[in-house]
């Protein structure tokens, strides 16, 4: 190795701080606390409380839901016609009544409010907004609104989490980040998947991945699925059947599923983002009925002979998976779900979507999968397999979160046999969904809320410059350590540039301008060597692939700063210099 | 760092963080306890819905009522999720409704969570024995015999065992079939129904001589059983024991008049042993007086039938019995038998020839008929 990088080093230091920064059995105990009780530390504990927190809300959140929902619609598989009706539509009046006059900020899924937090209100959540959603979307979801526990418990996890970084007196920077970290909680509780809680959360809310926020956001969603799994048990949300995939061409029935599943995601996207502002548009006092009405039309269409399409329908999800319902059966069903799910959430219905994505996706997965295999009786066909992996091409396609998509279905199934075909679906189902829908269901809402949050899949696929974008050749000879202060001034003398590059032993770079040379010439400094002269001055050196706004830290104090390949910092790739940044970015906006 | 500057920032911290994490451990704590009690109210009310409906169920699916009892079942899990006896319940509730791919589902689903549980086996036999797999069939049915039974072990064990026995010679798999009744015999108890159960497993598989051991162990507990005699007279007429098949079969007729086949067997079986030249100890008066009845009976049989002969035996063999039975007529006389000591032989060999060719296709044989040809069978074999 020749030497170490400047931002190596600088890492060095970082950790040698740090490692002085451990408790020492010689410190005193002020010293020990302190030390303890460094805010990251303290963050990375309270997100542990904050987990608990919102782990024992969501466990009451379930409950209430089900007591709702027996109350309401009673305890029987078969629900009465006059419940089926009634429930739903009187539930509907109590909670537009709740909603507009108390609640207002518990409208929708949770999703953009979390994220409206993290980057508008420096992580200020109103706790009245977790109570209002905590009872209205329960009563909703009980009395058989087709919507889902997921998102109302991923906001009451960031509330929770916001109301005690606020008690806590957190920094604004900490602040920022303790609604997502509620979030996941909430979410991974809801869900009982800790994995793709955190993944969601930090593919849709947050949007990067920073070491700090990670461990924050694993121990929260790890120990709100612990408490979860206290109090309900740890069994996953349905029965997975055996997942097998037994011919390499059973992959084309799978990418099927992703074109179909891909076009019915845009479907259920456009009829959402066109259907909600003309809701809200309508006048004031139709906002008391619209949840109602809504409500009514379920009912309806559940005493037609779909009753499945009610509440959350995890059990039919299950039932699906089993191959209890026909292909046609099933298609149907998606079909009714979609509609369903739209009446509810257009009203302003508090309430999530993930269940009713994973719904939907499992019976057009399942049905699919039916289809198929009536066509092709050769084909291998388990509906239980089609039904996972619906389920992850809606997620994909629908709630635009790729990667969450695919380790929900495998941390649900708990098999990875399943991987290929969900990859495979998953990428028609979101490319489909992008070319048709360019702006991801979050940030259509987001806007007709007349909030501009930034679009997490518009920063994943952003083009970022770097620095090899801006980076100029190397155009006069690089000087040694060893040469003279003389053999520069010739340098300079016969070149048009104003600086000069010198490699130091044992290593990184210097430079020396014209003005300086000319100086120590005068003073009769000729035969200096300039590894002497520059021993205690280095300069930065960069990369070509790191991003370019990393060479504005440096270009304004340097002016030309060295581009070094990573194999070997003495090989230069190229210069930088301020002007060549600017003259990037003015063309890059252009572009 | 001075020891003021330190116990300042001591008491500082002691104020802010530690105190505040506490609080909050302390709070956690309340509200854990608040949620559990929440959790008991609910878990008892989900439990009180689970009972209630997995008993309506439970009752549903004995009366055979398996649609409701699918869905009560069904309920049941909503508040008890994954609970082992009611995903059984609903398994046999839609095995009944022949929706067998779903019971599979929950059956396979069960069987992975107690691989030894007896009920599970056996009803995920049943399944592939009705989809035709008589490997998963056979595996199961071997799992559900050797798991450990709630109750009386035995008793569910035979159960599952006679179970196999009968899929086993439904499937005509009698080799099988004969070593589980074997080692099924090997654990029975001194019971005369099982022992004659077992005995009628035997007779299915044609296993006449094991048969006939259970039914005599039957017997020898309750001598009077009338199955059991009944089943040993027809073990012993399949086996050619006609005297010892006489004497159950006249039991068993005399302590069940009602039991026509028993009578209809002994009726045969009587005639045999009447028509026989060939059984020992008779005087030769008799044995010739046999004959000539055989020859009557066959010559009357080769009347009653010529259609049948006709199309069933060769011509010129028909043409020939016919020859040769009224060639022989002449001779069939006391007379006769003296002369040719032969002719009881050669009559009779003509009498087997004419009864088992008009047994191929001819109208049903009268019981002199039967006799004739178990006559035959017991002395050419065949």
């Amino acid at each position: 190795m020749d030497s170490l990088s400047d931002s190596q080093t600088a890492s060095i230091v970082e950790d040698a701080k740090n490692a002085s920064a451990t408790p020492d059995v010689n410190l005193s105990p002020a010293s020990v606390l302190r030390s303890i009780f460094r805010e990251e530390r303290f963050f990375l504990i309270l997100s542990v409380f904050i987990g608990i927190f919102s782990g024992l809300a969501v466990v009451c959140f379930r409950f209430l839901i089900d007591w709702f929902r027996i109350y309401l619609l009673g305890s029987g598989a078969v629900l009465s016609p006059w419940r089926i009706i009634l429930a739903p539509t009187l539930a509907g009046l109590v909670i537009a009544v709740l909603v507009i006059h108390f609640f207002p900020q518990s409208r929708g899924s949770g999703v953009n409010q979390t994220k409206a937090a993290l980057y508008i209100y420096n992580g200020y959540l109103p706790l009245r907004t977790a109570i209002g959603k905590f009872f209205t979307a329960s009563l909703a979801i009980g009395s058989g609104h087709s919507l889902g526990p997921e998102d109302p418990s991923l906001q009451i996890g960031a509330t929770l989490a916001s109301a005690l970084g606020q008690r806590m007196r957190l920094s604004r920077d900490r602040m920022r980040l303790i609604a997502p970290v509620g979030a996941a909680a909430g979410l991974a509780a809801a869900f009982n998947a800790p994995i793709s809680a955190v993944l969601f959360v930090i593919e849709e809310v947050i949007g990067r991945w920073t070491a700090g926020i990670l461990g924050s956001v694993v121990l929260s969603a790890v120990s709100s699925v612990v408490v979860m799994r206290w109090f309900l048990g740890s069994e996953s949300l349905f029965r997975i059947p055996p997942v097998e995939l037994r011919r390499p061409s059973e992959l084309i029935a799978y990418a099927i599923l992703g074109i179909i599943g891909g076009l019915a995601s845009v479907a259920f996207a456009s009829g959402i983002g066109s259907l909600r502002p003309r809701c809200k548009a309508l006048p004031q006092w139709t906002q008391y009925f619209q949840p109602a009405i809504a409500g009514l039309l379920i009912g309806v269409i559940a005493l037609l002979g779909g009753p499945q399409v009610m509440g959350a329908g995890y059990e039919y999800i299950d039932e699906a998976m089993h191959g209890q319902f026909t292909w046609q059966f099933l298609a149907i069903l998606a079909g009714l779900k979609i509609i369903a799910t739209l009446l509810s959430f257009v009203s302003g219905t508090p309430g999530g979507m993930f269940a009713p994505t994973l719904f939907i996706g499992a019976m057009l997965g399942a049905a699919v999968g039916g289809a198929e295999h009536a066509l092709l009786p050769h084909l291998h066909w388990s509906p239980g397999t089609y039904a996972l992996v619906g389920m992850g091409v809606l997620f994909a396609g629908f709630l635009r979160a790729p990667m969450t998509s695919v380790f929900m279905v495998l941390e649900v199934s708990g098999n990875y046999t399943i991987i290929v075909p969900v990859i495979i679906a998953n990428t028609f189902a979101y490319v489909i969904s992008r070319a048709l829908q360019p702006a991801a269901i979050f940030d259509v809402l987001t806007r007709q809320d007349g909030l501009e949050l930034p679009s997490m899949e518009e920063q994943r696929e952003e083009n970022i410059l770097r620095v090899e974008d801006a980076m100029q050749p190397a155009s006069a000879p690089v000087l040694n350590h060893d040469d003279s202060v003389e053999k520069a001034a010739r340098v300079l003398k016969k070149g048009k540039q104003n600086v000069v590059l010198v490699r130091l032993q044992p290593g990184g770079w210097g430079g020396i301008t014209r003005e300086k040379v000319e100086n120590l010439v005068r003073q009769g400094k000729s035969s200096e060597l300039l590894g002497i002269l520059l021993e205690d001055q280095h300069i930065p050196s960069l990369h070509p692939d790191q991003p370019l706004d990393m060479a504005l830290r440096y270009v304004d104090r340097w002016p030309l700063v060295p581009v070094v390949n990573r194999a070997n910092l003495r090989k230069l790739e190229g210069v930088i210099s301020q002007r060549d940044v600017l003259e990037r970015y003015r063309d890059f906006g252009g572009e | 760092m001075t020891t003021g500057s330190a116990k300042r920032d001591f008491s500082i911290y002691l104020r802010r963080e530690p105190v505040l994490l506490a609080l909050l451990f302390g709070l956690a704590v309340l509200a854990f306890l608040a949620v559990g009690a929440l959790s008991r109210i609910f878990h008892a009310q989900q439990d009180a819905l689970a009972i209630r409906w997995s008993t309506r169920g439970a009752a549903d699916l004995k009366l055979q009522h398996f649609e409701s009892a699918a869905t009560e079942f069904r309920t049941a899990l909503l508040y008890s999720r994954g609970n082992f006896s009611y995903e059984l319940g609903l398994a046999q509730a839609l095995i009944g409704q022949k929706r067998i791919s779903e019971a599979d589902a929950y059956l396979i689903n069960l069987w992975g969570r107690r691989p030894e549980n007896g009920l599970v086996n056996l009803e995920l036999a049943r399944t592939a024995a009705g989809r035709g797999d008589t490997e998963q069939a056979l595996r199961y049915y071997h799992n559900a015999i050797y798991a450990p039974w709630p109750g009386d072990q035995e008793a569910q064990e035979r159960n599952a065992r006679l179970e196999l026995i009968n899929y086993l010679l439904g499937i005509n798999a009698r080799t099988q079939a004969q070593s589980e009744m074997i080692s099924l015999a090997a654990n029975l108890e001194d019971d005369p129904t099982q022992q004659t159960n077992l005995g009628a497993l035997f007779m299915r598989a044609k296993d006449y001589e094991h048969g006939l051991a259970a039914y005599r162990r039957a017997l020898s507990i309750a001598p009077h059983d009338p199955a059991a005699l009944a089943g040993a007279g027809l073990a012993a007429y399949e086996l050619g024991r006609y005297p010892m098949a006489q004497r159950y079969l006249q039991h068993a007729v005399e302590d069940a008049p009602g039991d026509t086949a028993s009578a209809a067997l002994l009726r045969i079986t009587e005639l045999v042993l009447q028509m026989d030249p060939f059984r020992r100890q008779i005087r030769v008066a008799q044995r010739d007086r046999s004959a000539l009845d055989a020859f009557a009976v066959a010559g009357k049989r080769l009347k009653s039938c010529p259609h049948a002969a006709a199309s069933l035996a060769p011509a010129k063999s028909r043409e020939d019995l016919q020859a040769e039975w009224g060639k022989m007529k002449p001779q069939m006389t006391e007379r006769g038998f003296r002369n040719n000591p032969d002719l009881v032989n050669t009559a009779m060999e003509l009498v087997f020839k004419i009864e088992r060719t008009s047994n191929q296709g001819c109208q049903a044989p009268t019981d002199a008929d039967v006799a004739l040809l178990l006559i035959a069978k017991l002395h050419e074999g065949s």
